[in-house]
């Protein structure tokens, strides 16, 4: 196809003008030489009020932008003076219906001398594009603001591989871990060996086959404490909709987990106490008789020294399960209270000799006492209080073979309650001790019958108190006894 | 002076012990198994002590215990116990007007005690009740 010069210049002025970006030529003097319908259309001006004008003139309607100004003519200038081209992002041109940003690229023409012969501007109305971004940047900025102001909740992602790709503050504070510690490191440090050997592959299988899973599981704090949370883990999907890595939200159910474990235990108490309470009803008779006949036939005066001894045995065995099983129902008794107004702190005072009438070792044992003055006072049945005191004060005892201190504390601990607690320096006690430690029955000790912690326990509900442990294997235990004081 | 003694108890082995305990000590004794029946008994005949068991098979000792105060109010009524017994139970029969408890939880020495101890204390309140108009 011959088109003739006409033709061509034509031409171009039609590919200039359906372009869709800003085209103009300005020459040395700044002033534009050729522009293009989309230049008329953005700044709202005609051709005539465009070619022949300073091209700073025509972008900008006025001179309320004069550092802006200031910047593209220096970049201009820079394009001329090093003949070399630029780009010069989001300059503003006014215009009629406000402000617009162009994305420039500023290119020096020149003639086959290598002189300067203007200047080519190419732009793009990147307008929407930059507002869009700035929308989206302000939801992106909205949902990491609602993610990191979870503080119930820990929230943290990983890729495929189980790397941590986000990581919220909520998950700060439930883990101790802080995000730049944490962040890129592998999953496994939150989660003890178990969980990742066995239920940690299961729960990402689950994910993978259903979409999301939700698990109670352990995880482990920085402080390599156990936690125990409700983990729920979700896919996370890329923008092709493929799965590019898991979305976790853990929740701490330490309270909750308490709360159940204390529900399960009185209810498992109070089964057992009726359990108890039948089976000593039903020993009364029989024992009755056994007891009753054996004292009829050692009345006898005509006893053959061996029947005698063997009778003799027979009457201690019997009385041995009748001490039994009143001790049995000492922890099952719902127990009919002697009530009376108790200072704790004179009854603490008054149980210390007590415990040198109970075979204890002799390794030095400090006993340190900080009672709270003006404690308020209870109502309650001094005879048990003392008997649960004594129960904690010797097991204390047997927990420092080889010496160490025992602490009792009193204090108002709030509008309702006061405390009692009882620590030593002793061996502590094992988890798996701990879960078992108020079941009757119960004994890690050679002669004993389980039952001290679970009459203790009894009588501490049945005054409406609590009774709570803290221990750690080798250095002590504390029990912290919780009894309503009166208004 | 020998007493007369009711007792009422469910089992039989119970009762036979009774018998035999309290027979041991010169007591004279008849023993019975259900409180209806020992109503019955009391009606006609004269007791000074009944020995009652709380827990009985059809009225259970606080009944039977409320009907023989109203119908002999001066015999004196001791209630037997035992491991595992209500204990609200026991608090009513102390309004009831029974005059004391033995326990089958108890070795069989201290109920035989008590239970003369029992006696001796309605014995001597007795006593004081007949001497009073004179003094």
């Amino acid at each position: 196809m011959n088109i003739s010069i006409d033709g061509k210049d034509k031409l171009c002025h039609k590919l200039l003008d359906n372009a869709s970006m800003l085209i103009f030529f300005i020459n040395s003097e700044g002033n534009i030489v050729i522009s293009n319908k989309m230049m008329e259309a953005i700044t709202s001006k005609s051709k005539e009020d465009i070619l022949g004008k300073n091209w700073l003139n025509v972008l900008y309607r006025d001179s309320n932008t004069p550092i802006k100004q200031q910047m593209f003519r220096a970049v201009m200038e820079n394009t001329m003076t090093y003949k070399r081209a630029n780009n010069f992002q989001e300059v503003i041109v006014d215009d009629h219906n406000g402000e617009k940003i162009i994305s420039w690229s500023i290119t020096p023409i020149l003639s086959e001398s290598q002189d300067l012969e203007g200047v080519l501007f190419a732009g793009n109305d990147i307008t929407d594009l930059r507002k869009r971004e700035e929308s989206l940047k302000k939801i992106d900025d909205t949902l990491k603001n609602i993610f990191s102001s979870i503080k119930d909740y820990a929230l943290y992602v990983t890729n495929l591989d189980g790397n941590i790709t986000y990581y919220g503050m909520g998950a700060e504070a439930m883990f101790g871990w802080q995000k730049n510690e944490i962040i890129f490191q592998n999953l496994s440090l939150l989660n003890p060996e178990e969980v990742l050997k066995s239920k940690l592959p299961f729960l990402l299988e689950q994910v993978r086959q259903k979409g999301k899973y939700e698990l109670e599981i352990d995880m482990l704090k920085k402080d390599k404490q156990s936690l125990p949370v409700i983990l729920s883990v979700n896919q996370f999907l890329d923008i092709e909709g493929k799965l590019s890595g898991y979305i976790f939200i853990a929740k701490d159910i330490t309270e909750k987990k308490k709360l159940e474990y204390q529900i399960f235990q009185a209810e498992k108490l109070a089964a057992i106490g009726q359990l108890v309470a039948g089976i000593a009803h039903e020993i009364n008779n029989p024992l009755f008789v056994i007891s009753g006949r054996l004292e009829l036939l050692l009345s006898k005066k005509r006893l053959a020294g061996k029947e005698r001894e063997a009778l003799d045995i027979i009457n201690s065995q019997a009385s041995r399960i009748r001490n039994l099983v009143d001790r049995f129902l000492r922890f099952s008794r719902k127990g009919i209270l002697k009530i009376e107004v108790i200072n704790l702190n004179e009854a603490i005072d008054n149980v210390l000799p007590l415990l040198a009438y109970h075979n204890l070792h002799t390794c030095k044992i400090n006993i340190e006492k900080d009672l709270e003055k003006n404690l308020p006072l209870i109502k309650g049945d001094l005879n048990q209080l003392q008997e649960v005191f004594i129960n904690l004060l010797l097991n204390a005892y047997q927990a420092m073979p080889e010496g160490g201190s025992i602490r009792i504390t009193t204090a108002k601990i709030s509008e309702r309650f006061l405390e009692i607690r009882i620590s030593d320096t002793g061996s502590g006690i094992t988890q798996g001790n701990l879960k078992n430690l108020f079941m009757p029955f119960f004994t890690t000790k050679k002669e004993g019958t389980g039952l001290g912690l679970s009459i203790c326990y009894n009588i501490i509900k049945n005054h409406e108190g609590s009774i709570d442990i803290e221990t750690q294997v080798n250095e002590g235990t504390t029990f912290f006894i919780r009894l309503p004081f009166i208004q | 002076m020998s007493h007369k003694v009711l007792l009422v108890d469910d089992e039989a082995a119970v009762r036979d012990l009774f018998n035999d305990l309290l027979k041991k000590e010169k007591y004279s004794v008849k023993c019975i198994a259900t409180g209806e029946e020992a109503l019955e008994l009391i009606k006609n005949e004269n007791f000074d002590v009944v020995l009652l068991d709380i827990k009985l098979t059809g009225m259970n000792g606080v009944e039977v215990l409320q009907k023989i105060k109203e119908i002999k109010p001066d015999t004196v009524v001791i209630m037997i116990t035992g491991f595992g017994y209500d204990e609200d139970l026991i608090a009513k029969t102390r309004e009831f007007g029974c005059s004391g408890y033995l326990g089958k939880n108890m070795p069989i020495s201290q109920i035989m005690s008590n239970f003369k101890l029992f006696i001796k204390t309605v014995e001597d309140k007795k006593i004081g009740k007949q001497l009073k108009p004179g003094l």
